[in-house]
């Protein structure tokens, strides 16, 4: 960390105010990271806005200076995303966060990046209304960071993604400028280039408003738990779901050691003894869901399934997705670090894969988690392991590649949701060729032509990954 | 921690620290984290500061000091982390070390606390306190940053109904609130009476738990209290405790002195709610309380007890009951912390007053005299739900 200049920290605190322009050293080392443990620079400079002004305000102050901008929403983010590169000004949207109007008629709402992606559902709920997507870390995270990441979680099985549920962007982008990208009408004329900003990771710009689609709340949830004695037989179940023409809202695997850690917290009452467990949930009017829950209950036990529980009262279904929700969090319960994949493969290579994984795994002495999207095949196994052992770490990443490589041999795609940030941007050469990283280069620079955004996001530059993994002594990230 | 570690700055548990997994599911569940929106007034940003100081990246410097005091320590973080980091026991440490170092708590404060232990003179010293505020000799405007109930009792009713026969339970008085909230005791031990009971209650040398000296970060006196404490309930009896605070500082005991007999003691405590849960079909409830009461869980039960839930059981029995939509989140009272963080506190009140707003509820039970005390000075009607069961039965 480089001390910031004088004048650059005096312009900053007279645009804002002192107390929300942090430079102390230990306020760096608090927005050093985010929730991954890909990256750890502690930043010259934080600043904290609260309108869009401010945020134009210090993104033209960092320019003066010749400093870049990384964006920061919630730090949940499990790529490195917010990961302060190359010195720059970070610039944190938690206190942006207000939930500015609601168009009942429309179903549509204004909410400023820092809303927190459960607090808007809640703030909604009298309206009988909800945000769809709604990843594992919906209390935490920020719009403005699922935005940025494109988002997904168990229920955009059905939903879709958070590009689905964003109309309209205010973005300040890195010349200091404010523009809006999309509209409230679904089609507007012209290039989607709301489509091109989510996703982007903070390469493009900060999103400081957010126009939102809001779903009207189910009349009718079921939700079931069905319990295995074999990955084999939960995959062939899933795939018997889908063939039956059924589209569950959300559709979900966790494994044996998942089960255990995620157990141990929520007290769902999961089945300890399972090799795996499907989380399978329907919406819809009541008589729809009545008979897809029990063509499910069917499929499941067809498919080999040794229990099916339906949950009997609000209470069991959202203990069952506590538990489900809490599996990243609660992989301390076993070893203190984590590495988490995020990769997409196609369904039918679902089995292939995850025994490919657990044995690229094993065979090296770790254990690994698995919890995933099984509905859509997106898989994340997490290798857990404790720091501190010698040579660990290397074992680590040597297995991430392996998986990784796996993935992308079985057909697959590098990042379900995600994103790519820190973490694998030095992967994206084994899915695009030189020329398509060119084009989405190029993309970039139409947004942020002196690539002040989030340096050393997303697209390779071959200057960082000897430091990838550099870590200061003791830092336990 | 094994022996055999150097000891670290702060001397904290290394398998404690490393446990966070930094992935912020805790960050909504923290009331100064709600209030400030910054890093630096999380579970997580805590756990980060600590890491940086042992690991000797930073020294202790007033920033970090002043990170650490701005917690109010109660637990929120631990019942939302998959985790199951401990963040109180870091915390404690924590502030151990920074006052064994005269970093925190002032003079002043440390002299407040002393005499918590003398329960005659607190009892006298009270009843004085309350002429003077009659007399109107305390300024209104330094009356809540010292933390003072709106009406000190002068007079208090002696404690009662007690058995003569041998001790069934026990009911523990406490210190500052047998002084200024003794009719909630009287309410305990009427409805205790009534299951069928015999109930005791010790001499003045029970009387202070030291759990405020314990955020206090004063280790020393804490120990010296829980064994006075300790000796003043023989017996196998359970001790019941009216306060969620004082409750919870017992149950700690076993863990606070490690010995045998501590850990015995702890296993006696009940907090009346837990108590008398189970005891609800001895009682004659012929009539419902006339409002709705809005259930506001202290902390102290929730969070650290995890004790809640048999109100539930309890309240919903006598009244209609309601509940708040802010997952358990602190309403900023924390033992002194009122009194040292006036402002953040404030802030996190008004949260949470908003929050028991939006149930429409006109009196809310909570069974923490902190928090009760607390939350009627933003002009709520605060109960302490035993007095809304002793109501039920035996009238106003
Ligand atoms: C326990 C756990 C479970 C998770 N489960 C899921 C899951 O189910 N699905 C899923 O998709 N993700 C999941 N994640 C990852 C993470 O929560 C999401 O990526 C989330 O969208 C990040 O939001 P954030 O506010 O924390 O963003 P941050 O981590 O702060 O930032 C993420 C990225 O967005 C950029 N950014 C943030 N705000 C803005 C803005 N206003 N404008 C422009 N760029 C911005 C940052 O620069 C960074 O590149 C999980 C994480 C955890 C810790
Ligand atoms: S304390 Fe627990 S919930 Fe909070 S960041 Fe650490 S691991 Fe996550
Ligand atoms: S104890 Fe309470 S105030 Fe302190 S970090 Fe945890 S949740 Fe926040």
């Amino acid at each position: 960390m480089s001390p910031s200049s004088p004048e650059l920290l005096a312009e900053l605190r007279a645009a804002l105010a002192p107390i929300r322009v942090l430079d102390s050293p230990f306020e760096k080392v608090l927005y050093a990271r985010d929730a991954s443990a890909v990256g750890y620079a502690p930043p010259g400079v934080v600043c904290l806005p609260l309108t869009t002004a401010e945020v134009q305000a210090c993104v033209r102050i960092a320019a003066a200076h010749g400093r870049p901008v990384t964006p920061r929403g919630s730090g949940t983010g499990l790529a490195g995303g917010a990961v302060p590169l190359n010195d720059p000004v970070v610039i944190v949207t938690t206190k942006m966060n207000r939930l500015v109007e609601v168009d009942e008629d429309s179903r549509t709402a204004w909410v400023e990046p820092g809303l927190l992606n459960l607090d808007l559902s809640r703030q909604v709920a009298h309206l009988g209304l909800h945000y769809a997507p709604d990843p594992s870390s919906q209390q935490t995270c920020s719009i403005g960071g699922n935005v940025a990441s494109n988002s997904g979680g168990p229920h955009c099985l059905l939903h879709g993604c958070t590009s689905a549920h964003v109309l309209a962007i205010e973005v300040v982008l890195a010349d200091g400028s404010v523009c809006v990208l999309g509209g409230p009408e679904p089609d507007a004329p012209g290039y989607d280039l709301r489509g091109a900003f989510v996703g982007s990771e903070g390469t493009m710009g900060i999103a400081t408003k957010i126009l939102v689609r809001l779903m009207p709340n189910p009349p009718t949830i079921r939700t079931l738990l069905a319990d295995f004695a074999s990955i084999r037989d939960a995959s062939a179940a899933v795939s018997a779901i889908i063939g039956a023409g059924i589209l569950p809202a959300a559709l979900e695997m966790m494994d044996a050691n998942c089960i255990a850690a995620v157990e141990n917290f929520a007290h769902a009452g999961l089945p300890l003894d399972a090799a795996a467990v499907l989380l399978v949930e329907v919406e819809g009017l009541a008589a729809g869901t009545e008979i897809a829950a029990s063509e499910i209950v069917a499929q499941c036990r067809a498919s080999g399934a040794r229990a099916v529980r339906v949950a009997a009262t609000v209470e069991e279904r959202m203990l069952l997705w506590k538990a489900r929700k809490s599996a990243f969090g609660a992989i301390a319960n076993i070893k203190p670090n984590y590495y988490l994949h995020d990769c997409v493969v196609p369904r039918t290579k679902l089995v292939e894969v995850m025994e490919k994984v657990v044995d690229i795994v094993e065979s090296r002495g770790l254990i690994v988690l698995n919890v995933f999207h099984a509905g859509d095949g997106n898989l994340h196994p997490l290798i857990v392991f404790d720091r501190r052992e010698p040579g660990v770490e290397e074992k680590v990443q040597q297995a991430g590649k392996a998986i990784i490589e796996a993935c992308v041999a079985a057909g697959g795609v590098l990042s379900g949701e995600h994103g790519i940030g820190l973490e694998k941007r030095d992967y994206m050469a084994l899915v695009f060729s030189a020329v398509d990283l060119e084009h989405q280069q190029r993309l970039r620079d139409v947004f942020d032509p002196a690539r002040r955004m989030n340096p050393e996001k997303v697209l390779p530059t071959g200057s960082w990954c000897g430091e990838l993994h550099h870590v200061p002594e003791g830092a336990w990230i | 921690m094994s022996e055999t570690l150097m000891r670290t700055v702060l001397g904290l548990d290394p398998d404690k620290l490393v446990a966070c997994v930094s992935c912020g599911l805790c960050l909504p569940h923290c009331p100064t984290y709600r209030a400030t929106e910054e890093e630096s007034a999380s579970p997580r940003g805590r756990i980060a500061l600590m890491r940086a100081v042992e690991a000797g990246e930073l020294a202790i410097d007033e920033d970090f000091v002043r990170f650490m005091e701005r917690c109010v320590m109660c637990r929120g973080c631990e019942t939302a982390c998959p985790s199951a980091v401990q963040f109180g026991a870091l915390m404690e440490q924590t502030r151990v070390t920074l006052g064994s170092q005269r970093r925190i708590g002032s003079r002043w404060m440390r002299l407040a606390l002393k005499p918590l232990g003398h329960h005659r003179l607190l009892l006298v010293g009270s009843s004085a306190l309350g002429v003077l505020q009659r007399l109107r000799m305390i300024p209104m405007s330094v009356q809540p940053r010292l933390g003072l109930p709106a009406r000190i009792p002068i007079r208090r009713a002696p404690l009662g109904p007690l058995s003569d026969r041998p001790t069934d339970a026990w009911l523990y008085t406490g210190c500052v609130m047998d002084a200024w909230q003794r009719d909630v005791h009287n309410a305990a031990l009427r409805v205790m009476a009534a299951t069928g009971a015999n109930v005791n209650v010790p001499d003045g040398q029970g009387a202070c738990c030291g759990a405020l000296h314990v955020h206090m970060g004063m280790g020393g006196d804490a120990r010296r209290l829980a064994v006075r404490t300790m000796a003043a309930f023989p017996g196998d009896a359970p001790i019941v405790v009216d306060s969620a605070g004082c409750g919870a500082q017992l149950k700690d005991y076993g863990h606070l002195l490690g010995t045998e007999a501590a850990r015995v003691f702890s296993a006696r405590v009940r907090d009346v709610g837990e108590w008398l849960a189970p005891r609800m079909n001895t009682l004659r409830i012929s009539k419902r309380f006339g409002s709705v009461v809005a259930i506001q869980d202290p902390c102290h039960l929730r969070h650290v007890q995890r004790a809640h839930l048999p109100w539930r059981i309890v309240l919903s029995a006598v009244a209609d009951t309601a509940e708040l939509d802010d997952d358990g989140r602190c309403c900023g009272a924390g033992g002194s912390y009122s009194i040292t963080q006036p402002e953040l506190a404030g802030s996190i009140r008004d949260t949470k007053v908003e929050a028991i707003r939006r149930t429409g509820a006109p009196i809310v039970a909570s069974a923490n005299p902190g928090c009760s005390m607390w939350l009627s000075g933003a002009g709520l009607d605060v109960r302490h739900p035993i007095q809304i069961v002793d109501e039920v039965l035996h009238g106003p």
